[in-house]
């Protein structure tokens, strides 16, 4: 295997890009774990409104909103819903675990490029259920621009399973590339 | 105990003020650690007895907290009567049962849900908790007090809850007078409560079998009369103390922070001499430490007092009635009154009276103008926190210690009566 940039990182380089990967994975898993966990309760003992996309659908706008609009009223909804649970769980296990990073991080961003697709923020003010003001960028942009850092930097070669499938260097190629 | 537009203007609005300034907890559970959320959907729940009280906790069910599965009655005419309640509510149709063994059987039920006649709670009880359901079970806890010890060993033992029904923990207007009043010491130093259940009826009642040729003999009952006035008999009821008394002793334990350490009573069958058992007049003195007493008096033969606990403190009066009102008068204020007084000040007893039968007769209007709290929302509570007791394990409010210690006070006093004698818990 070729000697990557990414391997002459410093210590605390390769460190913060994954914890990065980490946190954007976990962010991911749970945001799946929880629409697969419905229906739920919680702890504090009220049930919780079950969650579907359709809401989310049909307040969509930007580009891909006809199409979202159609599939909120159709019977494809469940599968849609389906659909995002399993997307969201396995992105987030790929990141988490460092496994197969790469398509991971693909997936991540075709994610959150629909995501960021459906609601650009366009009037800068609070929406209902935000907790901030956006105007162009929201989170799901600034994850997205994460997840390329992620991308580009090939950060499971730095930790995670994918190392499992790296083979050592050989001595022929470790000496052409010193 | 009744009171003057003005006097219960003030009451109600002093009572507010003074809880405007503490965290009452006004909605309960609102306390409760936030965590991660736990899998599942609503409780599966069958309800055991469908009758006046099974129908009301019928219809408090909240879908998204309880789904009713099955419905179980003896008699078949309450089944038909509860399945209109669940259609009154939007609620699906459950399936019918006599036989509550068979009931747990067939169904897939996590909880049940009893409103069944006093004598029958412990052995039902029992049975779902060992059926490994969780439980609970109507008001007073059980017929004596060894059945209530076996069903709290019953509960320990399977790890289910059993919680007994005693809604005003549930009532938000309770929850908020002992965390903003009694527990700030509002009241001053308090040494008597007064409970009074006062009403001018028969407490029998009146109806027909589901079918000329019903025999409930099968279930211990040798008449529909029995069956339908079981609250009249000793071999099924505990008379009026188990039935209104252990509701204000529960209220009075609760507030005084203690159980009766003796209870003196009197009582008998003085008005109704129709062939009941039960007394309809009964007058009991509960002795707590410290000095304190909590004296419940029930009587069939008048209603003008209607029901109500009261707290005297030396600071204060503290007057909760029909479970929706709420009073609090500051000791030696401009309208200082306690029942008595309310009673002599009045333009006259005439004037009183008709207002108070004025308010009998619209009990609606009388409500929307008085009330601090919707009666329903108690029920409602008590069933939400029990399911949320079984998904979650959220603390119920009226587990089997709390049942069993007024319980065993109601019932000694029964005993009491019976032997004419102060008796010691």
């Amino acid at each position: 295997m070729s000697r990557h940039p990414v391997d002459d990182l410093s210590g605390p380089q390769q460190l913060t890009l994954v914890l990065l990967r980490t946190l954007i994975g976990w962010h991911f898993l749970y945001e799946g774990y929880f629409k697969w966990l419905q229906p739920a309760w919680s702890r504090a003992g009220t049930p919780l409104p079950h969650w579907t996309s359709a809401g989310y659908l049909k307040a969509a706008s930007g580009p891909l909103a006809g199409l979202w609009h159609g599939l909120a009223g159709s019977s494809w909804l469940p599968t849609v819903d389906m659909a995002v649970a399993i997307g969201l769980t396995l992105v987030g296990l790929s990141l988490l675990l460092g496994l197969a990073t790469d398509a991971g991080c693909v997936g991540a961003l075709a994610l959150l490029a629909v995501f960021y697709l459906s609601s650009i923020p366009t009037h800068g003010v609070h929406e209902p259920g935000s907790e901030g003001a956006y105007l162009l960028v929201n989170k799901n942009l600034v994850e997205a621009a994460a997840v390329a850092v992620l991308l580009v930097f090939r950060t499971g070669r730095l930790a995670g399973l994918d190392r499992l499938w790296q083979r050592p260097a050989s001595p022929a190629l470790k000496e052409a590339t010193a | 105990m009744n009171l003057t537009p003005e006097q219960q203007d003030l009451g109600r609005r002093t009572f507010l003020k003074v809880l405007s300034g503490t965290p009452a907890l006004a909605a309960l559970g609102a306390s409760a650690l936030l965590k991660g959320p736990v899998r599942g959907g609503p409780v599966r729940i069958g309800f055991i007895g469908v009758g006046a009280q099974g129908r009301v906790l019928l219809g408090a069910n909240d879908p998204a907290y309880g789904t009713v599965k099955a419905l179980c009655d003896v008699n078949p005419g309450q089944l038909q009567k509860a399945d209109a309640v669940l259609a009154q509510n939007n609620q699906p149709p459950a399936r019918h049962y006599t036989d509550w063994k068979q009931m747990l059987e067939k169904e897939d039920l996590e909880g049940v849900v009893m409103a069944v006649p006093l004598w029958m709670h412990a052995p039902i009880a029992i049975g779902c908790l060992e059926a490994g359901k969780h439980v609970l079970c109507e008001k007073m806890m059980a017929w004596d007090t060894e059945q209530c010890e076996k069903m709290r060993q019953a509960a320990a033992k399977t790890g289910r809850v059993l919680e007994i029904g005693y809604q005003r923990y549930y009532n938000p207007m309770y929850q908020a007078a002992y965390d903003g009043i009694i527990r700030t010491g509002a009241l001053g130093e308090v040494y008597h409560a007064r409970l009074v259940w006062h009403r001018n009826g028969n407490w029998r009642r009146q109806g027909e079998p589901p079918s000329p040729d019903y025999d409930p003999s099968p279930w211990g009952y040798p008449s529909f009369d029995h069956l339908l006035n079981w609250r009249l008999y000793w071999r099924y009821s505990k008379g009026l103390l188990a039935e209104l008394g252990s509701h204000h002793v529960n209220v009075s334990n609760w507030f005084f922070g203690a159980t009766p350490e003796a209870v003196s009573a009197a009582g008998g069958v003085y008005r109704f001499k129709d062939g009941r058992e039960v007394y309809d007049h009964v007058y009991a003195t509960f002795e707590y430490p410290g000095g304190r007493t909590a004296v419940f008096s029930s009587i069939e033969s008048n209603a003008f007092d209607d029901y109500y606990e009261m707290f005297l403190g030396t600071k204060g009066t503290l007057i909760l009635k029909r479970e929706t009102e709420a009073y609090l008068f500051e000791e030696g204020g401009e309208h200082k009154a306690t029942a008595v007084e309310v009673a002599a000040k009045a333009a006259g007893p005439a004037l009183q009276a008709s207002e108070s039968r004025a308010v009998d007769a619209a009990p609606k209007a009388a409500s929307a103008a008085q009330t601090v709290v919707e009666r329903r929302s108690a029920s409602r509570n008590e069933l939400s926190r029990f399911c949320s007791a079984v998904r979650v394990g959220q603390a119920t409010a009226c587990g089997p210690d709390r049942a069993l210690s007024s319980a065993r006070a109601c019932l000694l006093a029964n005993e009491a009566i019976e032997k004419k004698a102060r008796l010691t818990v």
